[in-house]
């Protein structure tokens, strides 16, 4: 298994080492921007988003017992996205990312807060937490739709560029401001591994086995909801990696957090920066959102899944 | 009740509890002691509320009244940590779980213990072992048979070295060679210190323990005896528990048989 996970790195590091140089670069400096200032970041950002997003559905389905809970299926990345918004509303989303992403965090930790205490206060059946996730996802994302209507058109047009989940950047700001908040998302989810398989088996009997539920629940749910959130924050809503990749590497490496975790994270990586190639690569000079191919992928995958659970 | 002429270690000692579950009363000052060295067998119709009394010894059913030590230390006042040091919980019902394979299910039962990965292992597969189920270790617990999945859960029970076991049940699933099994590995775990209390439907499977057992007979949430197996009124007072007319067969080796009868 350790070597499978290995394995999984070194796809990681091919893709990183290559991803830059597909689709050849123009001659001179002009390559050389291209490579640096344009492709470099990006491929960086994408490796960053991926990780952190295929990481945060591992632990969401972990932690709701559900191959289906995702943070887009718990209101997360719509709780992000609304405060994403709020902060173009009020104008500090242009200009200070680390506003948008305080912002994106607040909403993405409220929406994760109320999902996760209907699943923890009701004796809820597992599949109801899904449901009460829906239900957040559409309240917030209703407040979204309500905040565009009233917004000006200069965050409006901020938004809506930002709004289909998209890669594309100059220069390594966006990494700077990714690499600490997914590094410490993922530490606190990785360093929970072990509650985290003891909750797969039940909350009252992981809580007799000395595991403190609630401690457990609110680090890896606000850990994750700030991977997340600053994920959302810099690219937009991008779908279906968080449900997609860790389901798709339970199928290699069984469901134990142990190997879940890490696996996910690391072939979330690889897969948004292919992902991304696609939508590079697919339309000569043209660019295609990244959301598009996650979401052109992911919506079969998702429908193969539902049908495989329910036979 | 007499007090023993040596006294073993109380493993918990629960006080009068009372308990509402959804607007009903489920347990009305219900008193109970459990000892190291004594197997003790909750006896009871269904809603009685063995299995509340079983939250409540762990704190998982928030008490009305009363209190529960363990170890001597109130239950209110223990951590996480420090309540699965003393008492460990095999739940009536298994979990629905997928992923996972039998040691990695065992291996959750360790978590109090601080030790590295080896260790942990080690001391998972061991439990499984003692269970008579090691060469499940690697297989996926969703594949399981439910005889197979319920001793794997045993066999995290056990993980948890815990002072108390409290067991919901635990004989379902298993066919009755498996529950004889099961009840002589409880008499063992007991006669090696252990204090166990055990919700049952069939107190026959009892004397397989070998052990020095107590039967407790809960009805609408009240104690209503609490008797050695060896009582000789025992037979009657489970018959009005359970509204049946219940005749003693006594076999060769002085274990008795309850006959069960419907009621005139």
């Amino acid at each position: 298994m350790t070597a499978r996970l290995g394995l999984l790195g070194l796809l990681l590091a091919v893709s990183l080492a290559l991803a830059p140089f597909a689709g050849g670069l123009p001659a001179g400096d002009a390559g050389d921007f291209v490579l640096v200032q344009l492709r470099l970041p990006r491929v960086l950002v994408g490796a960053l988003v991926g990780c952190t997003l295929a990481l945060a559905g591992a632990s969401f389905q972990t932690i709701f017992r559900n191959p289906l809970a995702t943070p887009s299926t718990a209101g997360t990345t719509a709780g992000a996205a609304l405060g994403a918004l709020s902060a173009f509303a009020f104008g500090v989303g242009q200009e200070h990312p680390w506003g948008l992403v305080g912002f994106a965090f607040l909403g993405a930790a409220l929406a994760s807060a109320l999902t996760g205490a209907a699943a923890a206060r009701g004796r809820l059946r597992d599949d109801d937490v899904l449901l009460v996730g829906i239900a957040v996802t559409l309240a917030v994302s209703a407040l979204t739709t309500g905040l565009q209507a009233a917004a000006d058109e200069g965050a409006l047009a901020a938004a809506a560029r930002w709004s289909l989940g998209r890669l594309p950047q100059v220069g390594f700001e966006g990494v700077l401001l990714l690499a600490p908040l997914v590094a410490l998302s993922a530490a606190v989810q990785l360093a929970h591994a072990r509650p985290l398989t003891a909750l797969l088996l039940g909350e009252e009997r992981a809580s007799s086995q000395g595991v403190a539920v609630s401690r457990v629940r609110v680090l890896v749910l606000g850990g994750a909801a700030l991977g997340v959130a600053a994920a959302v924050a810099w690219c937009g809503p991008i779908a279906f990696v968080g449900l997609l990749v860790p389901n798709a590497v339970r199928l290699g490496f069984g469901g134990a957090p142990r190997l879940l975790l890490p696996a996910s994270a690391l072939a979330g990586a690889s897969f948004l920066v292919g992902c991304d190639l696609l939508a590079r690569l697919a339309l000569p000079g043209r660019e295609l959102p990244v959301g598009v191919i996650t979401a052109a992928l992911g919506a079969p995958a998702l429908v193969a899944l539902i049908v495989r659970r329910r036979r | 009740m007499s007090t023993p002429a040596r006294p073993s270690a109380l493993a918990a000692h629960a006080r009068a509890l009372s308990a509402r579950l959804g607007g009903q009363q489920v347990l009305c000052g219900v008193s109970l002691e459990l000892r190291a060295g004594e197997l003790c067998a909750l006896v009871g119709c269904n809603g009685s509320g063995k299995s509340t009394l079983l939250g409540a010894l762990t704190g998982r059913v928030p008490l009305q009244g009363g209190e529960v030590t363990l170890g001597g230390s109130p239950l209110a006042a223990l951590g996480a940590r420090a309540r699965a040091a003393r008492v460990a919980w095999l739940p009536q019902h298994p979990p629905s779980v997928e992923g996972l394979t039998a040691v990695e299910v065992v291996e959750t039962g360790r978590f109090r213990f601080a030790e590295g990965k080896e260790a942990l292992r080690r001391e998972a597969l061991r439990a499984l072992e003692r269970v008579g189920v090691a060469p499940l270790a690697q297989r996926r617990f969703e594949q399981l048979s439910g005889g197979e999945r319920q001793r794997v859960l045993v066999a995290s029970l056990l993980a948890q070295q815990a002072p108390l076991l409290l067991v919901d049940e635990a004989a379902n699933h298993l066919d009755p060679a498996q529950q004889l099994e099961l009840y002589a590995l409880f008499g063992e775990l007991v006669r090696e210190g252990l204090a166990i209390l055990s919700v049952t439907h069939d107190p026959s499977l009892l004397h397989f323990s070998d052990a020095p057992t107590r039967v407790c007979g809960l009805q609408a949430g009240r104690l209503q005896f609490d008797l050695p197996l060896t009582d000789p009124a025992l037979g009657q007072h489970l018959g009005l528990l359970y509204g049946v007319r219940v005749e003693s067969l006594v076999r060769a080796g002085g274990r008795p048989l309850w006959a069960l009868e419907r009621l005139p």
